[in-house]
């Protein structure tokens, strides 16, 4: 599976009501470039806080289902975060990460995900739904029966893929769209 | 751990601070309803405020930088946060303040110990004391050192600047500064 089928497996999957929080570099230059909308907030900076973002926006909005989409190199640097997530036991929280094995936005540099064995670190730290997948349909089966979080999908790819993608530079202007987008979609919802 | 160092640990934790309580009062007046941070002791009164208040949603961060993310999440989310953490963990995470909170323009209360300035002796603290403010002025980032103001004042105005400005604001608390 190369990024470009994963990241298309999941934008196709995931509920058009699902916010979406994607991490720093290629991932969220190709889902701002190819699957760009409100939902989306992009976090092209402060490597490694996507899913501390997702968990802070998950607790403050219990009954919004809310999708990381982080990397390999990006998660062991702030890997933490999923002792907090298992701590804090969202629901609603599903994190994907696609696992490339490297910092596949520098130089394609090794990251250390091919020993770390972070399917069965999150399990130890209380996620509920854990799945690894190294192909679409496996990809898209482990998205779709995603219920009871926090869940987590270890998605392994190919290096390599496109990368010259638009870099998304209006910031505030995506928070405004995006905090809109949360305070639409939960009307009515039991907060 | 022997006797005396738990009678000085509970010490600690049973003292009172009227000023920390005006603080945890102001916070909810201006619709605080979240927290996150890292501990320090000189914080200790303001962290059990917020471990004490079902109002508020608490969530303790590993790391600096969690908290950063964790608080720009509620934000986004339609929360109100506050964050804590000592100087050494605003150099931690100053990245993350720079990188993600200044450009997406997230207004966050940050509530930090100023360590290593003054009398401290801690030779861990000398040298983030000594570039402590300077890091926020570099960042062009409001501040002000707590020395004794009026609490009611100095954090309504601090709030109002930050949400005209689109910008954290950073609070420095020296030892002693509750009583």
């Amino acid at each position: 599976m190369r990024r470009q089928e994963a990241i298309e497996v999941i934008m196709a999957t995931i509920s058009p009501q699902d916010a979406v929080v994607s991490t720093t570099g290629l991932i969220s230059r190709e889902i701002f470039e190819r699957f760009d909308s409100d939902r989306n907030v992009y976090v092209p900076g402060s490597m490694g806080l996507a899913s501390s973002i997702g968990l802070g926006l998950a607790i403050a909005r219990s009954t919004k289902r809310v999708v990381v989409i982080d990397g390999d190199a990006s998660l062991l640097m702030n890997l933490g975060s999923i002792v907090t997530i298992g701590n804090k036991q969202p629901a609603n929280l599903l994190h994907i990460v696609i696992d490339n094995g490297a910092y596949g936005s520098c130089n394609e540099e090794r990251s250390m995900s091919d020993t770390a064995r972070l399917d069965k670190l999150v399990l130890d730290v209380g996620y509920q739904y854990v799945r690894t997948v190294s192909n679409q349909e496996d990809l898209k089966h482990a998205t779709m029966e995603f219920e009871r979080g926090p869940g987590f999908i270890l998605a392994k790819i190919e290096l390599g893929g496109r990368r010259d993608f638009r870099r998304p530079l209006e910031l505030s202007a995506i928070k405004n769209r995006f905090m809109l987008f949360l305070k639409q979609s939960t009307k009515g919802e039991q907060l | 751990m022997n006797a005396g160092d738990k009678t000085v640990f509970n010490a600690l934790v049973d003292e009172h601070s009227e000023k920390a309580d005006r603080m945890h009062q102001l916070f909810l007046e201006l619709g605080v309803d979240f927290a996150s941070g890292v501990p320090c002791g000189v914080l200790r009164h303001i962290i059990k405020n917020f471990d004490d208040d079902a109002t508020v949603l608490h969530v303790p961060a590993n790391r600096e930088s969690e908290a950063v993310g964790l608080a720009a999440g509620a934000y986004f989310g339609g929360k109100i946060p506050v964050v804590y953490m000592q100087n050494s963990g605003l150099f931690a995470a100053s990245n993350d303040i720079a990188s993600l909170l200044v450009p997406y323009e997230i207004p966050v209360f940050f509530v930090v110990s100023y360590r290593g300035c003054g009398d401290e002796d801690a030779a861990q603290h000398l040298t983030t004391g000594g570039a402590t403010e300077a890091l926020l002025q570099s960042f062009g980032l409001p501040f002000v050192v707590f020395g004794g103001q009026n609490l009611e004042t100095l954090i309504t105005s601090m709030f109002e600047e930050m949400r005209k400005r689109g910008l954290p604001a950073f609070l420095l608390l020296k030892r002693g500064w509750h009583r």
